[in-house]
């Protein structure tokens, strides 16, 4: 990080704190000014109280909503000629917030609300991005923004408070230049770690609504087990590719085995994904606005929860490509034997702050893979050799048509780039090849083929492969994917489809992939 | 794409995130009638480990009610899925 930044960077914070002071002095401006009222009011005595048409008024006249705004107009107007009149708001805020403020959704009440509340954001990636820009932007009070990564270039095009100058630095000290700058009325509080079972309560406590922007299920499940702890409202969302959810949880955020409350992550998804399935956006990809208009969701259902009264739960589901783009699913309420919220709770706060509630656990790890013997491996630079002629092995001639290379990684990404002479073998599709069956057998396999001539096509590819590698059953095969893991399954699944001819021919993968083969072999190789 | 509403007799699934990509498809249409708790095991059967894989921790809903089809007492145990009927698989997505 450059000293400019630190120093932009230290001046924003500087600001934001001389806001917050600037704050704190009207409050206490405020404070002072309803004691003299109330002094003055006693030395008056309370003759007038009973028969106030005014009091008559307001109690029984004006509808709820309205009653809090009609006061906050008449009350400095009724003391105009004791001190100098004030407004609930700072005058440069009616300007700022006047085209949210002049909506009845809204109004004086609304964005008094908005002030006055604290809001934490549990991840300033995709999501949280977003997320934080628009309620810093309405004026939200307090916003929290926890994440323990430092900014990487491929968040760029998604993660919209960094920038390309901030690469490098912590997210969270990135996204406090970014909203800062954006609204400095706004108090920040930065959290420059990852949430863990431990600091989840002390972290969480002092806020009022929590939105949840991380990007893995063990996260999903302590956030919300927390937000049922502490009895907060909570926004989740989540995206993937073209696909997003939302839903706003634990609200209203009644005690556990309160049925009344608002269902929780845990009645919505009782048991996590398989730790296998479950795919990130570094791995899976993820389109820019997908996740954008999740986290821009969010910061609306958020000044939904602060600012009305909340709605029946629902679940609303996106997908970019569907037609129609938003479904939105009616849930229903708690479930009676939830592990978090229900009566028969086995979530509680001692077991979350000892650390028995080992939620890597309940989700599942994913293991790195080491499914391969060392001589089914061959490292980057030594399979550089092979393709020069030499095989390290045996010290023979092995010219590059001597060998087949298969590259697992799906269509899209071989598109991108790959080793020249590489055959492509999308790894969804040697996962999707059954082990016993032989080809004669999968073109009789019913359900694979009573469907469109895509299906046709597909299944066809699929016996495709195993075939075209049966075709030269002397050449070696050596397998690579990206990092090295699917590779090893690759190799497996060749070797249980028979393809090394009962150990004749030599099939093995390139350890660590194409990664390895950037670092040792060719540094010109793309980094995506 | 757009959602083609199914012939008589049928019902449609439509499959979202990881169903989607396990399925290799993003909706089709199943004959009706099918009881809520067979469904599963119909899918399976057509697609060889889905069960396991995705269905296990999914969200399901008919008509745009979640179903609840989990333990001896699930309010949604006897609900039998009718022509027409639109069912959504929906999987956790945990990315972000």
């Amino acid at each position: 990080m450059s000293s400019t930044l630190i120093i932009d960077s230290l001046r924003k914070q500087i600001s934001s704190c001389e806001a917050q002071l600037k704050d704190l002095r009207r409050q206490l401006a405020e404070a002072e000014q309803l004691r003299r009222q109330k002094q003055e009011k006693e030395r008056l005595g309370e003759t007038t109280v009973a028969n106030d048409p005014l009091d008559h008024d307001m109690n029984y006249g004006i509808a709820d909503a309205f009653r809090s705004e009609v006061y906050a107009a008449l009350s400095p107007l009724a003391e105009e000629n004791v001190m100098r009149r004030s407004w609930p708001l700072e005058k440069a805020e009616y300007k700022r917030y006047g085209r949210q403020l002049i909506m009845p959704e809204i109004g004086l009440q609304g964005q008094l609300r908005l002030k006055n509340a604290s809001v934490l954001i549990v991840g300033v990636g995709g999501l949280g991005c977003p997320a934080a820009a628009y309620l810093a932007g309405a004026g939200v009070g307090k916003i929290g923004i926890i994440d323990g990564d430092v900014v990487e270039e491929s968040n760029l095009h998604r993660q919209i408070l960094h920038s390309t100058s901030r690469v490098g630095m912590s997210k969270v000290e990135s996204a406090m230049v970014f909203l800062s700058s954006l609204n400095p009325n706004v108090q920040l509080t930065p959290h420059p770690s990852r949430l863990t079972p431990e600091t989840a309560i002390p972290t969480m406590k002092d806020y009022d609504l929590v939105l949840d922007c991380t990007d893995t299920p063990a996260s999903r499940y302590l956030i919300s087990d927390t937000c049922i702890l502490l009895s907060k409202p909570l926004v989740s969302a989540s995206a993937l590719r073209i696909d997003g959810q939302l839903v706003v949880l634990n609200n209203p955020p009644l005690p556990p085995g309160d049925p009344k409350g608002g269902p929780c992550y845990r009645c919505v998804f009782p048991k996590p994904p398989p730790p296998e399935s479950v795919v990130s956006c570094g791995d899976g990809g993820i389109l820019g606005p997908v996740v954008g208009v999740m986290g821009v969701l969010q910061a609306l259902e958020a000044l939904k929860v602060l600012t009305r009264t909340p709605e029946p739960p629902s679940l609303t589901i996106f997908s970019a490509h569907a037609n129609p783009m938003f479904r939105t699913i009616r849930l229903r309420s708690r479930k009676p034997k939830c592990a978090a919220c229900s009566s028969s709770a086995t979530v509680t706060a001692e077991a979350l702050t000892s650390g028995s509630l080992d939620y890597v656990q309940f989700c599942g790890a994913v293991n790195p893979v080491e499914a391969l013997r060392p001589s089914e491996r061959i490292s980057a630079e030594n399979y550089a050799k092979v393709r020069m002629g030499v095989n390290p092995f045996t010290g023979s001639e092995n010219r590059r048509e001597g060998h087949v290379l298969v590259d697992v990684r799906e269509r899209v990404q071989f598109g991108i780039c790959k080793l020249e002479g590489s055959v492509n073998v999308p790894f969804s599709e040697v996962a999707r090849t059954p082990v016993t069956t032989t080809a004669a057998e999968v073109a009789q396999m019913p359900n694979r083929l009573d469907g469109d001539g895509d299906d046709r096509k597909e299944a066809n590819a699929k016996e495709s492969w195993v075939d075209e590698l049966r075709r030269n059953p002397d050449k070696p095969i050596f397998v690579v994917c990206r990092l090295g893991n699917d590779s090893q399954v690759t190799v497996q699944k060749m070797k249980q489809l028979g393809l090394d001819n009962g150990g004749k021919r030599w099939i093995g993968d390139i350890k660590g992939g194409l990664r390895a083969w950037r670092e040792s072999v060719d540094l010109e190789f793309p980094d995506y | 794409m757009s959602y083609v509403k199914a012939p008589a007799g049928h019902f449609t699934v439509l499959y979202f995130a990881a169903a989607s990509s396990y399925t290799a498809k993003s909706c089709e249409h199943l004959p009706a009638p099918v009881p809520a708790l067979e469904l599963f095991a119909q899918l399976e059967k057509k697609y060889p480990g889905i069960g396991q894989k995705v269905l296990s921790s999914c969200a399901v809903t008919v008509n745009l009610e979640y179903i609840d089809l989990d333990g001896e007492d699930a309010q949604h145990k006897d609900l039998v899925i009718s022509e027409g009927d639109e069912v959504a698989i929906i999987p956790p997505v945990s990315s972000g």
